[in-house]
């Protein structure tokens, strides 16, 4: 194969070494350890305000959501089901109850990472450069029984 | 095909594979039979003939059914088969012998009492598959994975107890072992058996191994677990227990009360552990209602959740083979060095989550929906709140707390190439049976093509099933849902993860029991001593008494203080003695 010209196409006009090279950098982290493919899939959510606007628009399709029930009449076996706005409203309590659950049952059932006397790393056959594998070295176990 | 291989069961060459894989030392080869031993077997199942005994044999004047297919095992095995294929190209960067070999070995186990066509059949590989995870679990090498193997291995080799347990009364109560449907849990064998099924799928109160091994087990080790045992037990229900009304209950239960421990939990596949509880509620749920769409849904339920189940445990898994951990307190803003983990894991949660056009909405959907039409409403309530639930910890948590949300500051290499592929395929098989049919056979389509009760799955595929009415309902459970957990984050209303265990009902036996056994051995290290030494004490004062009395030279051979009286007293027990057996004979 002939070097490429300096418009990045070979003798035959394809073109090598610029596919190649965008090939590569798609895949290949920069220095500082970011995947250029995350800045083109994920990029949006750096955003300055992006957070006020994921909650705008949420609370915008939610309410049309929600006012579609005026103009639909449902056929659900269940009449409770048929109320206006029972699936919007029934899946916003749900959440909004298991995560406020969260709260207490926190405080009640957490307890320190060793409280079983077994808290340790992570298990073998991770990657030898995870940064986070030393966080807490593993106990081994040695023999049956060692507590 | 040759007779003799069509007479194989696929599930025997996953093990036949899975010991040969224990000795092959060259990586690549025993590599590639982990993935063309799936394959092969995949084969074998597509070509069988259904509904016929094809490899059967007598054991003690037992007649064994080892293999026979029809339309209910068929899918719960085709799936188990695709994700052995899967879980053999996730596990392609590792180099473990034992790891490779006990896979391979536990799913064919579980294909294996799948296509089981008795009772019998079905206890001896229900046991395989217990003894063969175990090491899953002990490949981790850390002290907590040992203790959890351990208890793992106790909870599971009961399950089989059980389960032999009952089959004894049941043969002898019915007089053979044959896969017809139990109706009557208040025969004794039937209830062992029944309880057998529960600790499997893990039943309220019986689900602790699960939570509790799992998150503990090799990066692979996890993703092959999520996939076999609970599944296998929900075959088993709906194959036995179609219909059970305590199975309604019990299913819903599962739904909900794994919710609340998701919401604390920091192990991100802990989380999915409990995830995985929430899931196979529903399919529980479905066996109680027994109906046959009731029972499409479970399976199809069973095939979706083994695939997005299984990617977002290959995707915590690849995070923590990447950074060493999966606690989300840990966490955060590894979308920018794991963006093809983070695309699939997006995919995954939207799939358990039920969004339409991916797959849990075809599936889950049958079940709730006959839940509705039989009329228990406060059973689709909970099932409703679960669905909402299982958005928050799958749908939202994961991603969220691993990919997004506070930077972490880690900047790590993205998945190897092989985690990605599998991943891809999971992502993958979790769209395509979410489609509708754009043609024939299509999308979801095809996955109701392979149920048990097809002419029922395509009526409900033709009326309902991407109806506005249902596609808009599903939407504003999850949008609403999903805008709860905005609001609560913007007015930090949302519990903050922390590091810590969260305790569980498992704290009664290994807090409280070891605790009251080490007490108990405390106790009895100083009792013991001092009972014998009271005991000692005791016989050496009767022994002395004895002695002062009964030896030549005691009080009686002296005469002592029976002295002239021993005559007659010696006559006296003589009259007794032949009275007595004069009235005996008389």
């Amino acid at each position: 194969m002939s070097d490429p010209t300096d418009n990045g196409r070979d003798d035959s006009g394809r073109f090598v070494k610029r596919t190649a090279e965008k090939v590569h950098n798609l895949h290949t982290p920069s220095e500082d350890g970011i995947h250029p493919l995350s800045q083109i899939l994920f990029g949006w959510t750096h955003r300055k305000g992006i957070a006020n606007i994921i909650f705008w628009v949420l609370l915008v399709l939610s309410l049309i959501l929600l006012s579609v029930d005026f103009f639909v009449e449902r056929h659900d076996y269940l009449k409770f089901a048929r109320y206006t706005g029972f699936y919007g409203i029934w899946g916003f309590v749900c959440f909004s109850f298991a995560v406020f659950m969260g709260w207490p049952l926190g405080h009640l059932l957490r307890r320190d990472e060793n409280y079983y006397g077994d808290a340790g790393g992570p298990p073998e056959g991770i990657d030898p450069e995870a940064p986070m594998a030393d966080d807490m070295p593993a106990p081994k176990h040695t023999s049956e029984g060692d507590a | 095909m040759p007779t003799m291989l069509a007479s194989l069961n696929p599930g025997w060459v996953l093990i036949i594979a899975g010991v040969a894989s224990l000795f092959i030392t060259m990586r690549r080869a025993r590599q590639a039979v982990t993935i063309a031993a799936p394959l092969l077997a995949l084969l074998l199942l597509v070509f069988a003939p259904q509904n016929a005994d094809l490899m059967t044999t007598e054991v003690l004047g037992l007649k064994m059914v080892l293999y026979r297919v029809d339309s209910l095992n068929f899918i719960f095995s085709l799936a188990f088969l695709i994700a052995a294929v899967l879980n053999g190209i996730y596990a392609l960067h590792s180099d473990d012998r034992i790891q490779d070999g006990a896979a391979l070995f536990y799913a064919g186990a579980a294909v294996a009492a799948t296509l089981a066509g008795d009772l019998m059949s079905l206890f001896v590989f229900w046991e395989l598959t217990a003894i063969s995870s175990v090491f899953l679990i002990l490949r981790a090498q850390t002290k907590a994975a040992y203790f959890a193997a351990m208890r793992y291995l106790g909870v599971q080799v009961l399950s089989g107890v059980l389960l032999l347990n009952g089959l004894a009364y049941v043969l002898k109560s019915r007089g053979n072992l044959s896969l017809e449907a139990f109706t009557d849990l208040s025969d004794p064998g039937v209830l062992f058996i029944f309880i057998a099924f529960g600790i499997k799928a893990a039943f309220p109160l019986l689900h602790n191994w699960l939570q509790d091994a799992y998150p503990k087990a090799t990066v692979v080790g996890s993703v092959v677990l999520s996939v076999y045992t609970t599944k296998l037990a929900v075959y088993a229900l709906a194959r036995m227990f179609p219909g059970q009304e305590h199975l309604i209950w019990i299913g819903a239960t599962m739904t909900v009360f794994p919710v609340f421990f998701a919401v604390i939990e920091n192990d991100l596949r802990r989380v999915l552990s409990y995830s995985i509880n929430n899931q196979v509620g529903f399919m529980v749920c479905g066996v109680g209602v027994g109906t046959p769409l009731a029972i499409n849904g479970v399976a199809a339920h069973a095939f979706a959740d083994i695939f997005f189940k299984g990617l977002l445990m290959m995707s915590m898994g690849a995070v923590l083979y990447r950074t060493g951990t999966v606690k989300a307190s840990q966490l955060g803003g590894l979308h920018r060095s794991m963006p093809w983990t983070t695309v699939f894991c997006i995919i995954g949660a939207m799939s358990i989550s039920a969004f339409p056009l991916f797959s849990a909405f075809v599936t889950k959907s049958m079940i709730i929906s006959e839940v509705a039409t039989a009329g228990y409403a406060v059973i689709f309530l909970m099932l409703m709140f679960a669905s909402a639930g299982v958005l928050e910890h799958s749908g939202i948590k994961i991603p969220y707390y691993a990919f997004f949300g506070h930077d972490s500051g880690l900047r790590v290499k993205e998945a190897p190439f092989n985690m990605l592929l599998a991943m891809g395929i999971a992502a993958g098989l979790s769209i395509f049976l979410g489609l509708p049919a754009l043609f024939p056979g299509f999308g979801h389509e095809w996955l109701y093509g392979l149920l048990p009760y097809r002419e029922e799955a395509m009526g409900y595929s033709h009326h309902h099933l991407f109806s506005f009415e249902h596609i808009i309902t599903q939407f504003q459970l999850l949008v609403l849902a999903i805008f709860a957990f905005v609001l609560l984050k913007r007015i930090h209303a949302y519990p903050p993860e922390k590091r810590g265990v969260i305790l569980d009902t498992d704290w009664t036996y290994r807090k409280l029991g070891y605790d009251l056994v080490t007490w108990a051995g405390t106790v009895w290290g100083k009792a013991g001593p001092a009972m014998s030494a009271a005991f000692f004490r005791l016989t050496g004062r009767a022994y002395n008494w004895i002695e002062a009395a009964f030896s030549p030279r005691g009080e009686l051979a002296r005469g002592g203080v029976l002295s002239g009286a021993m005559a007659i007293w010696t006559a006296a027990l003589l009259g007794i003695v032949l009275l007595l057996s004069f009235m005996a004979v008389g």
